[in-house]
């Protein structure tokens, strides 16, 4: 290398500057994941800036937000807030959860079906199958079976997810198997299992790190519909969902009870998919958006 | 001595319309660090040849009903998977046609090179990339170090057939199967190519199958030919027998097609018409019981229609499969 080649690799980076085009290339990223990263965050560290959400102040019901109840209390007279933000732990637990093992599950049974053609006809029937089952219904009577608790909830969401996943990887792998590179793979000699981890698994990344962001959004809506309707995570771990079933009888006098909550469901579920829809385009920009 | 020798191939597919006759009884012997060129029109069955040879005929699709593919003595019809993953990349190593797609997207070219070191060597990954090092400054790409570590994507077309060939070569093959290794590249990176491969012919002394339907690169880099037509072998010939003295129709056909700049001369400047061969490539599922090309050359006879012609020699070396080899030679003459 010259000497001026030297110096110019050498030159220092402006960092600051190389983030913030960074950030403005792609501010959807951006803005998705600072959101998810404060909400992360008050979820973590809920004991230290919010009280107990679970006792009860009887002579402080229905109160409006104020100084002392910031988003009011409810019919219990438990404080709002701290409900919002113990919620958030709920929520991005069950979101990242379902995300990863979802997309887990449904990487691998992709995997096989796309490549394995015998066993394709068969696994694609089941997730069919899977797929005609309301998701909520399918919960429900989960959870109607066994005890509530936060594990049923996370079982009773992945399941309806994964064959969202499976049709995913599989087309991705029906689509990579003939491409010209695996041909040249295999005429220098590569075996099944490595040709299927080393040269088509890879290629499943991209597409599949964008679905399991929508996996995540669609999976914090489906435990709070399910938590509201009674069917989720039980009464005494406060949720966005039981905390808006909670308030809906007291709608007309306390809104705050629900509409706070509701907010932050959707920002939240605003923010997943706007780093969805960035990380979307940044990987691939043909994908659409569900399959 | 042959390092390769195709008896009587015939590779068929089975498709809902019929039986595809890709490969119609062909055979070709490919000497010791001989470089033999299979030559002929889309669909006439060259590149289902090339897969043949490495068994990589889709199994769901296709398969070799007949012949044998001797390999250092070894019918590679007859090889187990298992044996046949062996050779391929190791003894008989293949270039593809499409440099842009034939490279994963998702691997570092160093990758790519030391894997096939790694399988088919049992050498340690640090050692493979140094092979793979090696490599790549074999086939003159400029900062190898550095390109190890890039993905495709960051190559031209001509870098990456250069990596392509790189892989090929990687575990010293006695064989090297290109299947039109520049159909895909633009016109100069073609004759960088076909130099680069005529250099490393010299050094690696592999046998190189060259399939290609460019009859520029057949005179540039082969020793002799094979001209197919319609999964048949029409015409074998040293490559100055082949190009002074085409016998078969076809292969006269072939070479009015080419354009060339010295007619344009003789004829005083005035721009002359290229030739083509009339009518269309016959359609390979019905059987054709004489010879394949007899609807569209112009010496065809009765008997060309019905009785396919065996492949005769017809003086040292050259082979033709046509009834009418004298007529069409003294056209010629």
């Amino acid at each position: 290398m010259s000497d001026i080649a030297q110096h110019l690799s050498e030159a220092p980076v402006r960092k600051p500057s190389a983030v913030w085009t960074a950030i403005r290339r792609n501010p959807t990223i951006f803005i998705g994941a600072s959101i998810l990263a404060i909400l992360a965050l008050m979820a973590l560290f809920a004991p230290m800036i919010t009280g107990d959400p679970l006792r009860m102040t009887p002579a402080e019901r229905l109160r409006a937000p104020s100084e002392t109840w910031w988003f009011g209390t409810d019919q219990y007279g438990r404080d709002v807030y701290s409900r919002t933000i113990y919620g958030a732990r709920v929520s991005l637990t069950v979101g990242i959860s379902v995300a990863l093992v979802a997309s887990f599950i449904g990487l691998v049974i992709g995997l096989v079906s796309g490549y394995f053609r015998r066993v394709d006809a068969i696994v694609m029937r089941i997730m069919d199958g899977i797929m005609s089952i309301p998701s909520i219904l399918l919960a429900i009577a989960l959870i109607t079976l066994t005890r509530p608790g936060l594990g049923i909830v996370l079982v009773a969401i992945v399941i309806p997810e994964v064959p969202r996943i499976v049709r995913l990887v599989r087309s991705v792998v029906l689509s990579i198997r003939e491409q010209p590179y695996v041909e040249s793979a295999i005429a220098g000699g590569t075996r099944g299992f490595k040709l299927l981890f080393k040269h088509i698994l890879p290629n499943t990344m991209a597409p599949l790190i964008v679905q399991a962001t929508y996996v995540c959004a669609s999976a914090m809506l489906v435990e709070a519909s399910l938590s509201f309707l009674g069917a989720g995570v039980p009464p005494e771990i406060p949720s966005w969902g039981n905390i808006i079933s909670q308030g809906r009888s007291f709608f007309q006098i306390a809104p705050w009870s629900i509409l706070i909550p509701g907010a932050f469901l959707t920002v939240t579920i605003l923010a997943v998919n706007l780093l969805g829809d960035g990380l979307r385009d940044r990987l691939d920009p043909r994908l659409s958006r569900r399959m | 001595m042959s390092i390769l020798q195709v008896r009587d191939l015939k590779t068929q597919f089975f498709t809902q319309d019929g039986i595809v006759r890709a490969v119609d009884g062909v055979s070709f012997d490919v000497g010791v660090g001989e470089t033999v060129a299979v030559v002929g029109e889309s669909g006439c069955g060259k590149s289902v040849t090339a897969l043949s040879i490495l068994r990589l005929i889709q199994k769901e699709t296709g398969r070799i009903v007949e012949g044998s593919i001797l390999f250092n003595g070894r019918d590679l019809t007859k090889l187990s998977e298992e044996e046949m993953r062996a050779i391929r990349g190791h003894e008989i190593s293949m270039i593809f046609q499409e440099p842009m797609t034939s490279l994963n997207p998702v691997l570092t070219i160093g990758t790519q090179i030391a894997e096939n070191v790694v399988r088919h060597k049992n050498v340690s990954w640090e050692k493979a990339r140094e092979r793979a090092c090696e490599m790549l400054e074999l086939v003159r790409i400029a900062d190898p170090r550095r390109r190890l570590d890039e993905y495709p994507h960051q190559l031209s077309g001509g870098m990456r057939q250069r990596v392509m060939i790189a892989i090929a070569l990687s575990c010293d093959p006695k064989v090297l199967i290109a299947d039109e290794p520049t159909t895909a590249l633009d016109v100069t990176i073609q004759a960088q190519i076909l130099d680069l491969m005529l250099e490393l012919k010299e050094k690696i002394d592999a046998a190189i199958v060259m399939i290609t339907h460019d009859l520029g690169v057949v005179a540039e880099t082969a020793q002799r030919v094979v001209v197919m037509y319609a999964g048949r072998k029409v015409e074998e010939a040293t490559v100055e027998d082949l190009f002074e003295n085409p016998m078969h129709p076809y292969t006269r056909g072939l070479m009015k097609a080419i354009p060339r700049l010295d007619l344009d001369a003789e004829a005083g400047g005035r721009r002359i018409r290229l030739q083509e061969i009339p009518g269309m490539v016959p359609v390979l599922i019905d059987p054709i019981p004489g010879c394949a090309f007899a609807p569209r050359c112009p010496f065809a006879t009765e008997r060309c229609r019905m009785e396919r012609p065996p492949l005769v020699e017809n003086s040292g070396g050259h082979f033709a499969a046509c009834w009418e080899v004298d007529r069409v030679r003294e056209i010629a003459a």
